[in-house]
């Protein structure tokens, strides 16, 4: 099933050494369709750990967060810190295209696997390294966190309430932000490997990619600031809803992006012209987020008779652009999602059958898709080592009596 | 080499999530054209007033070249269909239905390069009820889930950030999308057309959430900064207004070297902070005494204090921090460029380093029109005379044909 499915990348294999910080960029490859073996220490990625579980019941094939972020790959187990674990991972090396580490910066060095001594066993590989604040400099053993490098983010302080604890974007943002210039990188250099003749590394760190990457206007913004008559300094704090305004509705809520006076126009016809907005002060964007406690009061009379969809459809009507937000079941609902197909079932051995979200975006020609569920401990062991490898039963046997896989 | 040499990108885009993707392309080497109008401007050109000196569009449209041309004249939309036929690659995030009514949606764009890359973006995707609306940065969270959980649990109702985010992961899809297609085609010989959802970006960020909904029938409610398993887990403030450190501690053995770094106080040794499980069951009383050691200290004295002892820490950064921080600095990550009309001004440099490539750089965002003469001559072979009548019929623009104080939009 799964090896007829073409994606964009099929032909493309790619070794993941990544835990949890860096899967999110394995699975981008393995949704267009490359064959990608996730490949953990024979007791399991500590990813496997991760909450939420399924039923909320902690076990190594349960983590949610593991279950999303390793669709789509193979899985096999390796201790590539013994002698015969090594000699895999380098077989391996000379049969693929990519590899991915997001180990401590000196840790493949320190097994002999570092990119100038892999490049000889296979001079076309792209290998990428992702650390936590780079592979040198001042904080090269600093430890990172999701928490901690969405603060150093720089986006942060802008989150949450005024006055409150900053709050943590949802998810893994910063790891996220790695990974994805991680596959821009080792893209661009697929593409150019022939051109080049060779392959080479690409060097990243969390903490460069999601300062720079992540809201990339924030230093642009300061820079231009630091102009006499120059535009209004960038607010660097929690300005709530002030600038992007939430509003109570029937069944939930809204949130306004009126920037515009003649935005703010189209959202007092859509609340029904009522006399109280009609204030000439109120067009001002500016005024609006310097007076948003009042205008908050004000609102509320108007939004709360229309359901989010009113005023959603209503907003695109007159010109302003308005978001219901959605919880998470609401967008799984969504007639939208529904018409994209945009969740996907799939049906893991131990997890049971469940609905996923699927790669966000759709392919005329090679679809990108949901092939396979997040391997098991180990699945692929067997197929990827005496399928492919050719090693016999009786290596797997011992192999993995002496735990190296 | 570059990786994108002898690639043309045309940029029908606007605001944040398009023009950042192509100005990554142009930063791998991509020839990147800005098709734009003085009568239809990219919003971002419009938040001030003067359409060439504003700090975000000049950032999100770094590397490329800026074709200004009339979309309203037939000659204006012929001359873009020249352009098309010469490009690799397109990318729209305009709102839905806008390339269409142009003629430039991918089957008209198709039958003029049949093998062409088609990055189509918006905010909810094409194909269903919502593929028309508009949808700005802050729409995403809101409409994705995402927004409905950043939140503190005792927050009256989640705002998430005044910032847009996650605008600049979905171009980062964007991107990553018109990459894999070009190998394909490289490989192949086939173009194809690839309509991308921000929304779904948003969605695939926190799909471990959804799949709380779909394995567990559970509706996912705001966490704040605290952690299933790790305890302390969040930012404290610190001495002064408004200064905060983010601390992690998840190992016994974090936490041992966390109340050694603190001087081993004696709240540490009471056994309801023995170890992760009674942590986490104590979590309030836990947070308060850590707050009562950072409010005493900056920031920073937080963050090199717990990071000598091997505890994850790190200041919430502002934007003097990032250009104070020596590993940034380290890493040459904040560049300078210098704009005709902005002058001197610091941008994010390139975020990743490729042995095999060297000379990767940006160039400073273009004035509307800068390059029209260059891309009139050199790729549409245009003469001299055509090319100043065209500019006096306003079907081409150019600074010199363009009112540079356009009406700032917060006016």
């Amino acid at each position: 099933m799964a090896d007829s499915q073409k994606g964009a990348l099929t032909g493309y294999r790619v070794l993941d050494l990544t835990d949890s910080r860096g899967a999110y960029c394995a699975k981008l490859f393995a949704d267009l369709g490359a064959d990608v073996i996730k490949i953990e220490r024979p007791e399991g990625d500590p990813g496997r750990s991760m909450p939420p579980f399924v039923n909320d019941v902690p076990h190594p094939e349960k983590s949610l967060h593991f279950l999303h972020r390793n669709a789509n790959k193979r899985g096999m187990t390796l201790d590539i810190e013994t002698d015969d674990g090594r000699a895999i991972l380098q077989a391996l090396v000379k049969v693929s295209d990519v590899l991915i580490e997001n180990g401590d910066p000196d840790d493949m060095a320190d097994l002999g696997l570092d990119y100038i001594a892999l490049r000889e066993l296979n001079p076309n590989l792209v290998m990428a390294s992702m650390t936590e604040f780079g592979r040198s400099g001042p904080y090269k053993y600093r430890k990172g966190s999701n928490l901690v490098d969405f603060a150093m983010s720089g986006v942060m302080i802008t989150s949450g309430y005024p006055g409150k604890e900053p709050a943590l974007q949802p998810g893994s943002p910063a790891y996220d932000a790695a990974s994805v210039h991680t596959a821009i990188a080792v893209l661009g250099a697929l593409y150019m490997r022939d051109a080049i003749g060779g392959g080479q590394h690409v060097d990243i760190s969390v903490h460069e990619s999601s300062r720079m990457g992540l809201y990339p206007w924030i230093v642009p913004n300061y820079s231009y600031a630091l102009n006499p008559g120059g535009p209004p300094p960038t607010s660097e704090t929690r300005m709530g809803a002030a600038v992007y305004p939430v509003y109570p509705c029937k069944d939930g809520l809204i949130r306004v992006v009126a920037l515009t006076p003649r935005q703010w126009d189209a959202l007092v016809r859509v609340l029904g012209n009522p006399e109280v907005l009609m204030m000439e002060e109120w067009r001002s964007f500016m005024y609006r987020i310097g007076n948003a406690d009042d205008l908050y009061a004000l609102m509320l009379g108007f939004t709360e008779k229309y359901t989010m969809l009113e005023l959603f459809e209503a907003g695109k009507r007159e010109g302003v652009p308005i978001a219901p937000i959605l919880n998470i079941k609401d967008f799984y609902d969504s007639p939208h999602t529904k018409a994209r197909d945009y969740f996907v079932e799939m049906n893991h051995p131990v997890a049971g059958k469940a609905d996923y979200p699927g790669p966000p975006y759709k392919w005329s020609e090679t679809p990108a898709a949901m092939h396979r569920p997040a391997p098991c401990l180990g699945e692929h062991n067997e197929e990827i080592l005496c399928g492919e490898l050719g090693y016999s039963k009786d290596d797997l046997v011992a192999l993995k009596g002496a735990g190296v896989i | 080499m570059l990786p994108l040499d002898n690639v043309r990108v045309l940029s029908f885009c606007t605001g944040g999530v398009g023009p950042d993707a192509c100005k990554i392309l142009g930063e791998l080497g991509a020839d990147v054209i800005k098709i734009e109008s003085k009568d239809n401007l990219d919003f971002m050109r419009t938040i001030g007033p003067d359409i060439n000196n504003i700090a975000g569009f000049n950032e999100a449209n770094r590397s490329k070249r800026s074709f200004g041309v009339s979309l309203k004249t037939d000659r204006g939309k012929d001359l873009v269909s020249q352009l098309i036929k010469t490009a690799d690659i397109l990318v729209e995030n305009f709102r839905g239905g806008v390339m269409r009514s142009l003629g430039f949606d991918y089957e008209s764009v198709a039958k003029l390069n049949p093998d062409i890359i088609y990055v189509s973006s918006q905010g909810f995707g094409g194909g269903g009820p919502f593929s028309e609306h508009q949808a700005y940065g802050p729409m995403l969270s809101s409409a994705s889930g995402m927004l409905s959980i950043w939140a503190q649990p005792d927050d009256p109702y989640p705002v998430g950030s005044n910032s847009p985010l996650p605008d600049h992961m979905a171009s980062k899809h964007a991107v990553i999308a018109a990459l894999a297609a070009l190998d394909y085609r490289r490989r192949t010989g086939k173009g194809q057309f690839i309509d991308m959802a921000q929304t779904e970006v948003a969605v695939s960020l926190i799909g471990e959430h959804y799949l709380e909904y779909t394995y567990n029938d559970y509706v996912p409610k705001p966490m704040g900064n605290r952690s299933a398993y790790a305890a302390p887990h969040g930012c404290y403030a610190c001495k002064g207004a408004d200064e905060w450190c983010a601390i992690a501690v998840f190992t016994d053995d974090e936490w041992y070297a966390f109340c050694d770094a603190l001087g081993d106080p004696e709240w540490t040794d009471d056994p309801k902070f023995a170890d992760q499980v009674a942590r986490l069951r104590n979590v309030d009383e836990l947070d308060e005494h850590v707050r009562e050691w950072t409010s005493q200290h900056d920031a920073y004295v937080v963050m090199e204090t717990l990071q000598a002892a091997g505890v994850a820490a790190g200041v919430v950064q502002r934007a003097p921090d990032t250009l104070a921080d020596p590993q940034l600095k380290w890493d040459g990550a904040v560049i300078e460029l210098d704009h005709p009309v902005a002058g001197k001004r610091l941008y994010p440099g390139i975020p990743f380093r490729m042995s095999g490539v060297s000379g990767m750089q940006s160039t400073p965002a273009p004035m509307l029109g800068e390059h029209t003469e260059e891309i009139a001559r050199d790729i549409l072979g245009l003469s001299e005379d055509e090319i100043s009548r065209l500019l006096n019929e306003d079907v081409l623009h150019s600074p010199a044909n363009t009112e540079s104080s356009g009406k700032g939009m917060f006016d």
